[in-house]
């Protein structure tokens, strides 16, 4: 399952999706916003995602099957908001499952270093009327580049 | 024929607008398109010379800048993307 929305959701609807007697393990990801540490002088007061949506949704469909292909994962889920969102409120989450722990952990943390810099999403910080754009940071491109062994064997 | 454009993050705060439908001659390569969108707007010879900016045609990332545009097409003009 992959959603886009623009709307909060529940974190029991999602769970009731993939609980399944194949599971011994479930690992979930949840990205919130947060306070921005490296500007004292303004408070952040929500951020703003704008989504292409039809590439966005093709992108992560093409990353779930990769995720799922090499962890053979029982299933996996992928929501992310759009729209304005509140300090504290859910930004994305990620969950994942198969029979055993290993698989379940490592693809999660594949699917959101994947999702950082391949998705089509950006992101803007609010401050009072001023909408800010979030640049792209090295050390997401990073994380992603650790995975190009793996996803290769 | 017509294309459309689709601007997203700093380059449609830039723009002041989300897309743009061009109205074109036929049988144009991308390499063709980008010099007639640099000679209707200057803007767009920053946008080609960014290596950060990835370009898609109805959601296939550009490869070669030889591919045809054709009629309907749509052109996703990306900065990088910041999700998650």
């Amino acid at each position: 399952m992959i959603k886009i929305t623009n709307k909060d959701f529940s974190l029991d609807d999602l769970y009731s999706n993939i609980k399944s007697h194949k599971n011994g393990a479930i690992s979930i990801f949840l990205g919130t916003v947060r306070e921005d540490l490296f500007n004292e002088k303004e408070t952040i007061e929500a951020i703003f995602l704008e989504c292409y949506e039809d590439l966005a949704l093709k992108q992560l469909n093409k990353i779930r099957a990769e995720a799922i292909h090499k962890w053979n994962l029982n299933n996996c889920i992928i929501v992310h908001r759009v729209g304005k969102i509140s300090l504290g409120e859910k930004i994305v989450f990620i969950m994942t499952s198969s029979p055993h722990r290993e698989e379940s952990i490592r693809s999660n943390e594949f699917i959101i270093d994947q999702l950082k810099t391949k998705a089509a999403f950006w992101k803007f910080s609010q401050y009072g009327d001023d909408l800010k754009i979030v640049g792209a940071k090295e050390k997401d491109l990073e994380k992603n580049l650790k995975w190009k062994d793996v996803i290769k064997n | 024929m017509k294309i459309t454009i689709k601007y997203f993050s700093w380059i449609r705060v830039k723009l002041n607008k989300s897309q743009d439908l061009f109205e074109i001659e036929e049988n144009l390569k991308f390499k063709d398109l980008k010099l007639f969108l640099i000679k209707k707007d200057n803007f767009f010879s920053e946008i080609f010379s960014d290596d950060s900016i990835k370009f898609f045609i109805n959601f296939k990332e550009i490869e070669n800048e030889a591919i045809d545009i054709v009629d309907g097409d749509e052109l996703g003009i990306l900065p990088p993307v910041t999700g998650g």
